[in-house]
């Protein structure tokens, strides 16, 4: 989430936005939100009905969720999935960006 | 039973409210941006 912070102008700059799902509570979504200044909307699934669409894992060996991100083209199309192993499996943002570019560049 | 979402396949379209109570829904982001999701493992 700080690279995300830490990149958001990088996404903007290339006319996409960032949406974060997760599982707490609005409450604990607005907090945390001040607490490390971001910019992006964030969204409270409390009922996780949006992470099970997407399937996103739970692993209880791991404690918990697992990340997962994903790409959408302006067409709604998914163009780069990633579902992590472990918490810290979260693709940087020079990944990201670089999906982002080549759809950027293939003006889909 | 995982990736069930692939790269290629149509985004499954949802809302949810934000943190201003505003409802985002995917699909309104169609021709405007490209969004990038991310799911959270929740805060500790």
């Amino acid at each position: 989430m700080a690279r995300l912070r830490d990149g958001y102008s990088e996404f903007t700059a290339r006319n996409a936005e960032i949406l974060a799902i997760g599982p707490d509570s609005p409450e604990k979504f607005v907090r945390y939100w001040e607490e490390n200044s971001l910019l992006f909307p964030g969204l409270p699934d409390p009922s996780k009905q949006v992470s099970r669409i997407y399937r996103q894992e739970v692993n209880l060996f791991k404690l918990g969720r697992m990340p997962l991100n994903a790409v959408v083209d302006r067409r709604g199309f998914i163009r780069y999935i990633h579902y992590g192993y472990s918490m810290s499996d979260i693709p940087d943002n020079e990944t990201l960006l670089q999906v982002i570019d080549e759809l950027n560049a293939s003006s889909e | 039973m995982r990736n069930t979402i692939f790269d290629g396949q149509e985004a499954p379209d949802f809302a949810l409210p934000d943190l201003h109570g505003d409802r985002i829904r995917l699909s309104d982001f169609r021709g405007e941006k490209i969004v990038v999701l991310a799911f959270l493992r929740g805060f500790m």
